[in-house]
């Protein structure tokens, strides 16, 4: 319903032919059952806890989102306007599933969710990313993380 | 994004990407990925739906267990059942004669708006318990006015330290369509996006205002200025012309 083919020509001409990195390796990380892993988010969408510093424009570090924010707290500051905001208005699960993941820790499906949460800005040149990403695989370490879900926006 | 995942796995993190333009995660070639068939910025599907947002995180955590690779690219098979119009809704009801603002210009009629929108505003918020206005850091009346400002060729200072005035514009308008489509949105109606879109863009003052202030900004000689206005207010598919 809402695929590509949905997006005005040019809009999704762009998105699909947009250069993306071409990596020489595959790393492949294992891990345990799902009932043993812990698992955080790091998205994409430009998120940021307010009152603290929004994107403002192609930042390429992080904001760390704690995983006591409540709702009311967390803002998209992504400088994209062509993608659809209201749908996270209603509900942040949407783009930020911190409820559903305490919910699957609950029932036991995970084993447990991070104690600290990440975003970036997606639009940003994903080299100029590089070295706060290998710096935030250190942190996700040190908090236990063996699962990360990356959702973009 | 793809690109992060390849990072955190060299540093030894397993990760789960979630796609919504396939083309690109194709190229960038994850470890493991879900494609969901949702439209841009709902990469869990539907809103005030948990039952089904599960399903996706579970489909997405589930690419984790399997054995095959190096690469992995599953889809999720369900539509986003919110991408389809409510015809119940209804836009909030503006009146045409008070909302002409004191003289009547788009500028006034944008800061009235944002006046008569406050009691669905406030229902907005009554309903969930929270509003994403705010990245500006300042109350909706005063971005309406910075807004109306722009509009009328003052180029105002930046109300906030460390903010220049052009980002200062951007977050405003940011924060005057959030509060806008929130108000639309109050009541127990599930309006689409584009429903929402449609009213925004093509009926409300504000929406004028902002089309009116792209086009006036990407006249101006401060590039900085033209690089937000043309290509951080209005969406690609709004523009008009853009068919």
């Amino acid at each position: 319903m809402t695929r590509l083919t949905d997006l005005p020509p040019a809009q999704a001409k762009r998105l699909a032919e947009l250069e993306c990195p071409d990596f020489a390796t595959r790393p492949r990380v294992t891990g345990p059952a799902l009932s043993r892993r812990r698992v955080a988010i790091v998205s994409s969408a430009g998120l940021v806890v307010r009152g603290e510093n929004p994107f403002r424009g192609r930042d390429p570090d992080y904001r760390v989102i704690p995983a006591d924010t409540r709702p009311e707290e967390l803002l998209i500051s992504h400088i994209s306007i062509n993608f659809d905001r209201t749908g996270f208005q209603e509900d942040w699960n949407v783009v930020f599933p911190l409820d559903r993941l305490r919910e699957l820790a609950a029932e036991g499906t995970i084993g447990s969710v991070g104690q600290t949460h990440y975003s970036f800005m997606g639009a940003t040149d994903p080299v100029q990313m590089e070295s706060h990403a290998r710096e935030l695989a250190g942190r996700l370490k040190s908090d236990q993380v063996d699962a990360v879900i990356l959702p973009p926006v | 994004m793809s690109a992060l995942g390849h990072y955190l796995e060299e540093g030894g993190i397993a990760t789960v990407a979630i796609s919504l333009i396939r083309p690109q995660t194709e190229k960038t070639k994850p470890p493991r990925a879900l494609w969901v068939p949702f439209e841009l910025g709902r990469p869990f599907g539907p809103p005030s739906d948990p039952a089904f947002q599960k399903r996706v995180i579970l489909a997405a955590l589930h690419v984790l267990e399997r054995e095959k690779g190096p690469v992995l690219i599953e889809d999720f098979p369900d539509d986003d059942p919110r991408g389809r119009p409510d015809p119940a809704w209804h836009p909030p009801f503006i009146p045409a004669g008070s909302a002409a603002g004191s003289d009547g210009s788009l500028a006034a009629r944008l800061v009235a708006e944002i006046v008569l929108l406050r009691d669905a505003h406030q229902r907005w918020v009554a309903q969930h318990g929270r509003t994403t206005v705010g990245l500006s850091g300042l109350p909706i009346s005063e971005c309406a006015r910075y807004v109306a400002d722009w509009l009328r060729g003052t180029a105002p200072a930046s109300p906030r330290e460390g903010f220049s005035a052009p980002l200062m514009l951007r977050f405003a308008v940011d924060d005057v369509k959030a509060y806008c489509l929130e108000a639309a949105a109050a009541g127990i109606a599930k309006p689409s996006s584009r429903q929402l879109g449609d009213w925004f863009w093509n009926e409300t003052a504000a929406g004028a205002t902002i089309h009116a202030l792209r086009e006036a900004c990407l006249s101006s000689e401060d590039e900085r200025l033209k690089l937000i206005a043309g290509n951080f207010m209005v969406p690609a598919a709004r523009v008009r012309g853009s068919g």
